[in-house]
């Protein structure tokens, strides 16, 4: 196990600047999860971590070596790719063996680590057959094995689960948690799903453009949110953001709608006065009129039951809201609805900076 | 849903004969294709087989004489058969292993990652585009003695020119270089399309994995071109078994009929000396070399699966 260090990590493409000075310390058998949307630069900073990228600046270290300029081989790290990348032609016994086989590591020793591997991924019974032969998740799991039989430094995880299905999805993410648990090495993890990101990581880093826009523990980058983007980005149904100003003790909607300034968490102070705000409020906490003494007013749009609740969509304005409401709410389009606002739950951000404000 | 299985109550009566079983239906689907083949290739080969048990020559002014195996025990005794028969196997052992390493080499230069990837491809398919014997009259030229430019190079460098069309082996030699590098460059591109199904993921897995560049040819390219390298091979086998333009080009077979090979004594049979029958036979022999080829690379295909 190791711990990785990027510095300054920039990688760009001709003018094309892609990763912009990446800072990041992963400590020893923490998992961290890159996520972002397309084109934030996670694969691209894992694949200079494995070494399947140059880097164009800055340091990579793994444990305390500096592996700026060694291949892949040498860098003591094992990868899932996204697509796999079993060897088709070989069996799962001699996908997961390869690696050992290239390092001199032969005989009972090999197929003593092959088993173990397996055991723990739960595909002995799958050793002798093809990729070809395998279910996707199934492969999923030979990649796994593929990378635990090293025993590397580092894992590093390109994407693993998004060719399976929504329900295998959620299984073998726990099954990789479970790993980490079992075995605790180092794991770095892209996705560009928040849901995997929220489950499985220790800290989770949001990129956005190139670069980090925030790092934090699941509960960090969920309550605290630096910023717009990492709020609206984090979160199912994503976070609810509506115009405001602060107008003496009042935070007040451009709808006219008003929670009290005093009571919000970020709690206002004279120099917020008149600033044009992003108000970000969670679908979650909104709740139903009787639970809170501060309300807003407004008209149902939509209403989606799901079973385990119902979301309400709303207008406030010109933006549509959403709210997670108790499945027993009975509401139809078009009525009025007051909704309770817990303040202390509601997020500031500057709306030219689009920062929270503290 | 079996087509007898449908709501028919609705149809009127006269659609009744269409009512067909799922397998006459098959059937019925199948014919247009199953005749078109027939026409096109089931009856000439019919008919060859068919010709060879003849005795026809149309410069006897007899008419076609039944003979049964005649023909082919003509062929058992007919020196020129064996030496043209030996010069085609001799051709395809060299030049089909020929091709195929000068067209693998081709096909992974022509796999790097070039800025520009057309003007490599367009030399690639330069070669294979040329009419055969446009090919064999270059390079004719090419091994030419006196105006050469081999014997040139060969020159330049200190050597002895050599009279390559005088002497069987050197003009066998020339036939044979030809050959490859007219058909390395079809090789190469079936190579290439292969090549170009292997995912990169997998050298990129194999680099984390900690093979280096060789043993990642060994282990992942070649094993995973074997599809491509067996298609590939078996139509070279074929076509070098029917070698004629490149040969009759450079050497209409000569010196003597050192480098005739087997499609060219059948020619002179049918078209020079118009002696069908044996024509015919002959042809029968090069059909079963092919077929005997083609299961055999099948086979391999097979037991490899």
């Amino acid at each position: 196990m190791a711990s990785v260090s990027l510095k300054k990590l920039d990688k760009s493409y001709g003018a094309l600047r892609i990763v912009k000075g990446i800072d990041l310390e992963i400590a020893d058998g923490e998992f961290v999860v890159l996520v972002g949307p397309s084109g934030c630069g996670k694969s691209t900073t894992l694949r200079m971590i494995a070494g399947l990228e140059n880097i164009s600046g800055g340091e990579i270290l793994i444990g305390d070596r500096v592996v700026n300029r060694l291949p892949p081989r040498e860098r003591d790290i094992a990868m899932v790719f996204q697509d796999y990348a079993l060897y088709p032609h070989k069996t799962v016994r001699e996908n997961m063996g390869f690696s050992l086989k290239v390092r001199g590591i032969a005989g009972t020793e090999a197929k003593k680590r092959i088993d173990e591997a397996a055991e723990i991924l739960g595909i002995s019974h799958l050793l002798d057959r093809r990729p070809g032969q395998l279910s996707g998740g199934q492969r999923q799991r030979v990649a796994m094995g593929r990378a635990i039989v090293r025993r590397p430094q580092v894992f590093l995880f390109d994407e693993p689960l998004s060719n399976l299905d929504a329900k295998l999805r959620g299984q073998v993410r726990t099954e990789i948690k479970r790993l980490h648990q079992q075995i605790g090495t180092t794991i770095v993890y892209v996705t560009h799903d928040q849901v995997e990101a929220m489950t499985l990581a220790d800290r989770i880093v949001i990129l956005r453009g190139g670069e980090i826009e925030q790092v934090g523990t699941p509960d960090d980058v969920y309550n605290r949110p630096h910023s717009v983007f990492v709020g609206g980005f984090v979160g199912s149904p994503a976070m609810n953001f509506a115009g405001a100003s602060i107008s003496g003790e009042r935070l007040v909607f451009r709808d006219g709608n008003f929670l009290p300034a005093g009571a919000l968490k970020s709690g206002h102070s004279a120099a917020m006065e008149g600033r044009e705000m992003m108000v970000g409020i969670r679908p979650e906490h909104f709740v139903p009129a009787t639970a809170s003494d501060i309300q807003i007013s407004v008209k149902v749009q939509v209403v989606e039951p799901l079973g385990s609740d119902t979301l309400v969509h709303f207008a406030m304005g010109q933006e549509v809201l959403t709210a997670r409401m108790p499945p027993d709410i009975r509401l139809r389009p078009g009525e009025d609805l007051k909704l309770g606002v817990d303040p202390s739950k509601v997020h500031l951000f500057d709306a030219a900076s689009q920062k929270a404000v503290a | 849903m079996p087509i007898s299985e449908r709501d028919e109550t609705h149809l009127p009566k006269w659609t009744k004969w269409l009512d067909l079983s799922d397998r006459a239906l098959a059937v019925l689907l199948l014919a247009p294709a199953a005749l078109l083949l027939s026409l096109i290739i089931v009856y000439p080969v019919a008919r060859l087989i068919y010709t060879s048990f003849f005795s026809l020559s149309l410069t006897s002014g007899l008419p076609a004489e039944f003979i049964g195996l005649e023909n082919f025990a003509l062929m058992i005794d007919d020196p020129v058969f064996w030496e043209t028969l030996w010069n085609t196997v001799l051709i395809t052992i060299i030049t089909v292993p020929g091709a195929l390493i000068v067209g693998m080499a081709l096909a992974l230069l022509a796999n790097l990652p070039f800025a520009t990837q057309w003007p490599v491809r367009l030399s690639l398919l330069i070669p294979w585009a040329l009419p055969l014997s446009f090919a064999g009259l270059i390079f004719a030229w090419f091994f030419h003695s006196q105006y050469g430019v081999v014997n040139d190079v060969l020159v330049r460098l200190g050597f002895e020119g050599i009279i390559w069309f005088n002497s069987p082996n050197w003009a066998f030699a020339a036939i044979c270089l030809t050959i490859i590098w007219k058909t390395s460059s079809f090789m190469a591109l079936m190579i290439l399309a292969g090549l170009q199904t292997i995912p990169r993921s997998l050298y990129e897995a194999a680099d984390v994995d900690g093979a280096g560049r060789i043993r990642q040819f060994f282990e992942i390219t070649l094993p995973l071109l074997k599809p491509s390298i067996v298609v590939a091979l078996i139509f070279r086998t074929i076509t070098a078994l029917q070698t004629f333009d490149i040969p009759f080009m450079m050497t209409a077979g000569g010196p003597g009929t050192s480098t005739a090979t087997l499609a060219m004594y059948i020619h002179q049979n049918t078209v020079s000396f118009l002696d069908l029958g044996y024509g015919s036979a002959l042809a029968v022999v090069m059909f079963a070399l092919s077929m005997a080829v083609t299961a055999v690379y099948l086979r391999i295909i097979r037991a490899k699966d």
